[in-house]
């Protein structure tokens, strides 16, 4: 293809919805970096002032600004892979330019390293290799799924493989008169929580939508999945991307939203590909677009790509960044069911919650709520990585002990190592270790342990790992991606990583821990989000597990390591 | 400031236990601060938009989980809400340890700018220790940017981008942003270069809103050393025909600076370079002090009032007298105040009977 | 102005004209860019792409002194469209169906030949404001220095008339004044038309008034304007007294206003710096300056507010109220014993309406905007809410004229002349505050690029610019602000004495100059080329 010049590429964006997205990733692939020309014109051309901007593209991880930028290797130092070769791959490459990026969402095989738009996975250098991402196993306990149920079926990326097993008939019902109230009654009764973090409910959040006032309604598929330790977003994408689009297709019709979005992260190229293919499909297939089957319901999906910031998946934050604004998260209230997307109602959703709704549609509520264990209705998706047999994707019951998913599901840890402490939420849940890992997998009873279930992301760590450098790197993480809105956070997360560090602070346990607990106290309190809510979670389970081992530390001088990633 | 009462159908809360009327669209920190409570804060400028960045202003609401930001919560009927409860006074402390914690120093100057005292402020308030959670000092100081008015001494920075926003919301011009984000957050222009080379209209709104003195202003700072108390003096901008207000800042007879009226009718806390930079032409060398007259070889030199005064009216005189009354005219100033413009009008009416007055509008 | 400044955050069509407001009175033009962030449409009509035209969402570059045939046509479209506010014109104005059946004839197409913005923009512009709820026109120097000033604001008002926006909240129509205190020397009469108050000096109630209020039998005619003045110095005036100008480099035509200075066989300048124009001076005397002085200064919303001292003057400086009354007393004049500036402006007040509620004490907040017809009154924010001055807001037919030189081809260029962001005036004050030279360290002339190339300049280079009166050596720089063929200059330095150049005309009825048009021819120096002196 011929090179297009900046008027061409301007063109073909600026009357589209969330332009600026698109726009930087069209420049930064056709330059190999973000040039200040292009910036230039960027600013021209969207009506957004120059140092704005400018201040805009420096948010985002990947954007290059450095000729040959886009290119250079991006190799995960997150917290799996910072023990699986991680470090050694972004030595070997940093002559080809090579930078640390945090968490990609392949911890299930690591390490994960980025060139250009490909994935390739190994743990040395030889060994990388693109790879599609691992199909969930068999589900181990044999029981039954909601969103694995088919995924595993022959064909099921492809439209043919989803109509055959069942793909598209929830979406043909409400086409064929299902109304919008009855849908959201539907999901009321079944009790789907939301599985992005915050477990909302989410009938509640539709019918706030279809009850504002304003529009066009939007709906976000919240693909941004940047929680370290998680990665069953993708495999939900990668393998059953007409599920998520149904599932959007599904809440539009709830709501009465027009155009939708999906916000994925920079590092899931290959999905950007599928997904892509996928729309087409269904638009060709009249799934989605003008007068869906022929009813009078339309709806359109954009599909974008994030640039790399873990709180853009944050849905106030999402929406800026869509918007062309800098990230920040917003104030809320006024909150997105009533003032989102460019100030209308919009629901922003987790691709697992919306993978959730067709089965629940076709399946019934009463399937649904019987899939969870005791209390419980439904399931969830735990991402499983770290020092443990069987790292992967699995769909668990909701109330499954975790000692179950860990031993019997997983294979336990590797031989002769002994489970030492686990991630809960990925990292913001902070470690369970202990007596406390004898818990059952439900919000409830995470909760009761002071941690939470969120996204499901369980990192394990066993014997051999050196917890203040798992929490140092876990703060470190929460301190570079703290967006550095509010002041709770911004500061609380460098001084604690410091702290975790020895870089500065006190040396003797007890002061340590006060102004530890100070700094924790504050942060949860006044942060105004849930990154800066949750990062001090590290560091309080920390202290409540492990005293001797910062004890030892403090005493010893830090016991370094890679802390860089 | 009236503590307006609870009228019938008006929406009220209760704040520490008062019920107070409040209307549609104030935040509960409009409200406090009405009924006299200010409630900490370091990223609040009543003329922009609440942000919320600082959380120092939180206050608990009953039947809210969490503390809640007061100047980004609208005030609604039947809150109850509690300012100043002894666990949110003790985090206020944490956040001004941790505030201060950042920076190269606390207290400044005050002629860096209008708003330069408000972390020194707060520390003493609330008793804090700014060396409490010492660690590596955030923003970095431009001593690269040469430019004559505006010190960009970032290592005072701490990130509430009121810098920012004034330039966006009040200024209109975006001339800087933010940049990267978290702990390692700057204040750059476009391509963080040098204000010169941005859309910066060196209006100093930036550091006058500055709570810090990390933007400061440059010219005001070269009368740090001048003894004596900084005294202000409330006047009218001598440029333009907006007539911003403005305060004058001086150190016994001389002049050091100026701040805009945050209050001015006009102006609004608003100034342009002029009216902000373009001070010291009042006491330049160059100023008259003295009359001078026209000696016999052609050239002005200095004489006494009584023979400058004398040789002046003899001059009109005379030329009334050999050319009549409609020989002479005035010209009033622009730039003068009402009392030399109506005497001067007044000068030729009453000392010629004629209307031959101008002033240079014209020009 | 007709409306306050902070009504200029309400409208939601602004229509700028012929003012450079981010860079002549900056602050003001802060409200309009809030009013555009809330969503309001900006009209920006002006030769050269000054920054307010990038903020705006319509820009008309039309050629210098075309301005008439731009208003004629918008008016033409106005009625055409069906945009009139009938009910405004039926109870409000007078004239409107002679001015409706005048513009007729003038279309866009027709306008566009003139000034050359394309037909549609200027029908789009007369569209926008003709359904403008509220829609405000602001203007200032590019409007009024021209020999069509007045025509200029006339169509400006009759824009404003049949669309309804005058004495309404946001709209109306607001000249920018230039200079911190040119709104009150009018105030103060300090014009030769009117008494203090803008009490006509031609009616015999108010000269009989002044004339017993001052002692002194005064003549019922108007006076004459500086203009005239100049015209007929060493003819018919042979003395002047002068505060604060520096004629010479601010007035038109220097070499004609030189030679009028020197003719005078008395000058007495009242000023804070020795000027250029003390050289033709026969006494100078030296006044207090701003921070030094307690005064009175009305903005150009028409507020007064309080000026105060901080710091002493130098030497022998003095207050220019104290240099007038001394001089008054040394030619005997009566009622000139003053103790202080509050004296006098009580006495300004008791003398004229639209202060008669205003006293020194009062305009220490700045809180009143005249008229203050008594005391108690809370002052008057907007004009022409009820009724005009004469009863009815009275529409005038306008017709188009050339300036008074047009680009021929031996001048084939056009020079504007205005001011910069950073300097301000003739400089004397700016230039003497230390860092403004670091963004304006001398003058130069804005050129297009490709003008500069057709011309044979490079960038940098200095340059011979010439009109009929006389020439000067200037540095060219490109610019993209300047359309082709027009060229921009201030007149704040006087080693680079533009003015030198201008004066080819004056407005008939006001004499205002016409400073922003004039023929000029251009030409390379050699940088070591003895220039011809003007
Ligand atoms: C720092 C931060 C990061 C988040 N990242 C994600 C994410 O990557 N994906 C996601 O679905 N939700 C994420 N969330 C939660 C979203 O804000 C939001 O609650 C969710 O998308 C709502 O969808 P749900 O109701 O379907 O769970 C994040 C929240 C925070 C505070
Ligand atoms: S808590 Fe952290 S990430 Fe969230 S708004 Fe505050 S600084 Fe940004
Ligand atoms: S420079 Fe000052 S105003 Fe700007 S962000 Fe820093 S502390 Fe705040
Ligand atoms: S992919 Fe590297 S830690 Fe998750």
């Amino acid at each position: 293809m011929s090179r297009l010049d900046d008027n061409d590429l301007l063109e073909r964006f600026r009357k589209l919805p969330a332009p600026l997205l698109p726009l930087l990733h069209a420049f930064h692939e056709r330059d190999g970096l973000v040039s200040e020309e292009a910036l230039e014109a960027l600013s021209e051309g969207l009506h957004i002032p120059r140092a704005e901007l400018y201040g805009t593209l420096t948010f985002y991880h990947h954007l290059s600004r450095i000729p040959g930028g886009q290119a250079a290797p991006r190799v995960c130092t997150g917290p799996i892979c910072r023990y699986k070769g991680g470090p050694e791959i972004l030595e070997a490459l940093r002559k080809d330019g090579a930078t640390p990026m945090p968490c990609a969402g392949r911890c299930d095989e690591p390490v994960p390293v980025l060139f250009g738009n490909e994935v390739r996975v190994g743990s040395s250098v030889p060994e990388l290799l693109s790879r599609p991402s691992p199909l969930p196993v068999p589900n181990p306990g044999a029981v039954e799924e909601c969103v694995f149920a088919e995924i595993r079926e022959p064909d099921r990326a492809s439209l043919v493989g989803y109509e055959r097993t069942g793909g598209y008939e929830a979406l043909r019902r409400c086409t064929a008169g299902l109304r919008p109230s009855e849908l959201i009654d539907l999901v009321a009764e079944s009790g789907l929580a939301g599985r992005g973090g915050a477990g909302f409910p989410t009938a509640r959040k539709w019918s706030a939508v279809a009850e504002a006032t304003g529009g066009p309604k939007t709906i976000v598929a919240n693909a941004d999945e940047g929680e370290p330790g998680c990665f069953k977003d993708r495999v939900l994408m990668d393998h059953d991307p007409h599920a998520l689009i149904e599932g959007m297709c599904l809440a539009a019709h709830a709501t009465g939203a027009s155009r939708g979005f999906i916000y994925l992260r920079y590092e899931y190229p290959e999905t950007l590909a599928i997904l892509e293919k996928a729309l087409d499909e269904a638009r060709a297939a009249g799934h989605l677009g003008d007068r869906i089957h022929g009813s009078g319901f339309s709806f359109e999906i954009h599909l974008r790509r994030g640039a790399g910031a873990y709180i853009c998946g944050e849905e106030t934050s999402l929406l800026n960044s869509l918007e062309g604004k800098h990230p920040f998260p917003r104030n809320r209230p006024p909150f997105p069911v009533t003032h989102g997307y460019e100030g209308t109602p919009t629901a922003v959703n987790n691709v697992e919650t919306l993978c959730s709704v067709a089965p629940i549609v076709r399946k019934g509520v009463e399937w649904y709520q019987s899939l969870g264990l005791a209390e419980n209705a439904g399931t969830k998706l735990i991402s499983l990585s770290g020092d443990i047999q069987r790292p992967g994707n699995y769909e668990v019951p909701l109330g499954l002990p975790l000692q179950t998913l860990l031993a019997d599901w997983a294979g336990g840890p590797p031989e002769g190592r002994r489970i030492q402490a686990v991630t809960m939420a990925g990292l913001s849940g902070g470690f369970l270790a202990g007596a406390d890992l004898d818990v059952d997998l439900d919000e409830p009873g995470i909760r009761s342990k002071g941690s939470f279930l969120g996204a499901g992301g369980i990192m394990v760590f066993d014997d051999s790992r050196d917890m203040v450098q798992v929490a140092h790197g876990a703060m470190e993480f929460f301190a570079e991606e703290s967006c550095g809105k509010c002041f709770p956070c911004r500061i609380g997360t460098r001084r604690l990583a410091e702290r975790l560090a020895q870089s500065h602070g006190p040396r003797d346990l007890a002061t340590w821990q006060q102004e530890a607990r100070e700094l924790s106290v504050v942060m949860r309190a006044t942060s105004a989000c849930g990154l800066g809510q949750a990062a001090p979670l590290v560091v309080e389970s920390l202290m409540k597990y492990f005293p001797e081992e910062l004890e030892q530390s403090l005493v010893s001088g830090w016991s370094g390591g890679n802390d860089e990633r | 400031m009236s503590d307006r009462q609870a009228g019938a159908g008006q929406a009220t809360l209760v704040i520490d236990g008062a019920e107070v009327a409040f209307e549609p669209g104030e935040s509960l920190f409009e409200v406090s601060a009405r009924v006299g409570k200010r409630l900490p804060s370091l990223c609040y400028d009543e003329r922009l938009e609440a942000f919320g960045a600082c959380r120092l202003c939180v206050v608990e609401v009953e039947g809210i989980r969490n503390p809640v930001a007061s100047c980004t919560t609208l005030a609604a009927d039947g809150m109850v809400v509690t300012t100043s409860s002894a666990e949110v006074e003790a985090w206020r402390k944490t956040l001004v340890e941790m505030v201060a914690s950042e920076n190269r120093e606390v207290e400044v100057d005050p002629l860096r700018g209008h708003a330069s005292q408000e972390l020194s402020r707060l520390v003493a308030r609330y008793d804090a220790v700014p060396g409490r959670f010492a660690g590596e000092p955030s923003g970095k100081s431009r001593e690269d940017d040469g430019n004559p008015f505006l010190l960009r001494d970032y290592d005072l920075c701490i990130s509430c981008y009121r810098c920012v926003r004034v330039c966006a919301e009040q200024q209109g011009d975006h001339a800087i942003g933010i940049a990267n984000r978290g702990f390692e957050t700057r204040i750059t222009t476009e391509f963080d270069g040098e204000l010169r080379d941005s859309a910066c209209v060196f209006c100093g709104q930036c550091v006058q809103t500055c709570p810090t003195g990390a933007l400061a202003d440059r010219k005001a700072m070269r009368g740090v050393d001048v003894p004596g108390e900084i005294e202000k003096t409330r006047t009218i901008c001598p440029y333009c025909g907006v007539g911003c207000s403005v305060d004058l800042m001086t150190k016994g007879d001389k002049l050091v600076g100026v701040q805009p009226a945050m209050d001015g009718p006009a102006n609004k806390g608003a100034l342009c370079v002029k009216g902000q930079f373009a001070f010291d032409f009042v006491q330049h060398e160059d100023r008259l002090a003295h009359p001078m007259v026209r000696n016999d070889d052609g050239e002005l030199v200095r004489a006494s009032w009584d023979e400058a005064l004398d040789r002046a009216a003899k001059g009109f005189r005379g030329v009334v007298e050999r050319h009549g009354r409609h020989a002479v005219y005035g010209v009033a100033s622009g730039r003068a105040p009402h009392e030399a413009a109506y005497l001067m009008q007044k000068w030729i009416r009453t000392g010629f009977g004629t209307n031959f007055i101008d002033n240079c509008s014209r020009a | 102005m007709s409306n306050p400044l902070s009504d200029m955050e309400l409208p939601n069509v602004m229509f700028c004209i012929g003012t450079n407001m981010t860079e002549c009175h900056p602050v003001a033009a802060t409200r309009l860019k809030k009013a555009k962030a809330k969503g309001a449409k900006l009209i920006v009509a002006d030769p050269r792409r000054i920054r307010l035209a990038e903020h705006a969402d319509l820009y008309l570059p039309l050629r210098v002194g075309s301005d008439v045939a731009l208003l004629l046509a918008m008016a033409h479209v106005i009625v055409r469209e069906g945009l009139v506010d009938g009910e405004f014109v039926a109870t409000r104005t007078r004239d409107y169906e002679a001015f409706r059946d005048h513009v007729a004839e003038f279309t866009p197409e027709w306008a566009s030949a003139i000034c050359q913005v394309p037909a549609k923009d200027i029908a789009l512009a007369a569209r926008w404001f003709g359904e403008a709820a509220p829609g405000a026109i602001y203007y200032t120097l590019g409007i009024t220095e021209h020999i069509s000033g007045v025509d200029n604001v006339q169509s400006l008002s009759n824009l404003a008339l049949m669309t309804g926006n005058l004495g309404k909240v946001g709209g109306g129509i607001n000249p920018m004044r230039g200079q911190n205190n040119i709104q009150g020397a009018g105030d103060c009469g300090a014009i030769p038309s009117g008494f203090p108050g803008f009490q006509a000096c031609d009616d015999p109630a108010n000269v009989a008034k002044f004339s017993k209020a001052y002692g002194r039998e005064i003549d019922c005619e108007k006076g004459i304007t500086k203009v005239t003045a100049l015209d007929l110095a060493g003819d018919k005036i042979h003395a002047m007294l002068i505060d604060g100008e520096n004629t010479v480099v601010s007035d038109p035509d220097k070499g004609h206003c030189e030679k009028a200075l020197r003719s005078l066989e008395h000058l007495v300048l009242i000023d804070i710096f020795e000027t250029d124009t003390a050289k033709f001076a026969d006494v100078v005397l030296p006044a207090t300056a701003w921070a030094e002085t307690d005064g009175v200064v009305t903005n150009t919303e028409r507020r007064p507010q309080r000026l105060r001292a901080a710091v002493p003057a130098p030497g022998e400086a003095r207050p220019d109220w104290w240099i007038l009354a001394e001089l008054a007393k040394r030619l005997e004049m009566p009622g000139f014993d003053y103790s202080g500036p509050d004296e006098i402006f009580n006495e300004l007040c008791s003398l004229s309406p639209i202060y008669a509620g205003l006293d020194w004490d009062l305009v220490g907040t700045g809180a009143y905007q005249w008229p203050v017809p008594e005391k108690g009154h809370p002052g008057t924010p907007r004009l022409h809410e009820t009724e005009f001055p004469n009863g009815r807001g009275i529409f005038k037919k306008i017709l188009y004229r050339d300036p008074a030189e047009v680009v021929d081809d031996e001048y084939p260029i056009w020079l504007t002349t205005g001011r910069r962001l950073q300097t301000y005036h003739t400089n004397t004050q700016t230039g003497r505050s230390e860092g403004i030279d670091y963004f304006v360290p001398h003058e130069v002339l804005e050129v297009h690029p490709e003008d500069l190339t057709a011309w044979g300049l490079a960038d940098g280079q200095l340059a011979f610019l010439e009109s009929r009166r006389g020439g000067i050596e200037i540095r060219v720089e490109a610019h993209p602000r300047s359309p082709r063929g027009t060229v921009f200059s201030s007149f704040s330095f006087a080693a680079t004495p533009i003015n030198d150049l201008t004066g080819s005309g004056y407005d008939p009825v006001t004499q205002t100059a016409e400073l922003k048009v004039c023929p000029v021819k251009i030409r390379p120096v050699a940088e070591n080329e003895p220039v011809p002196s003007s």
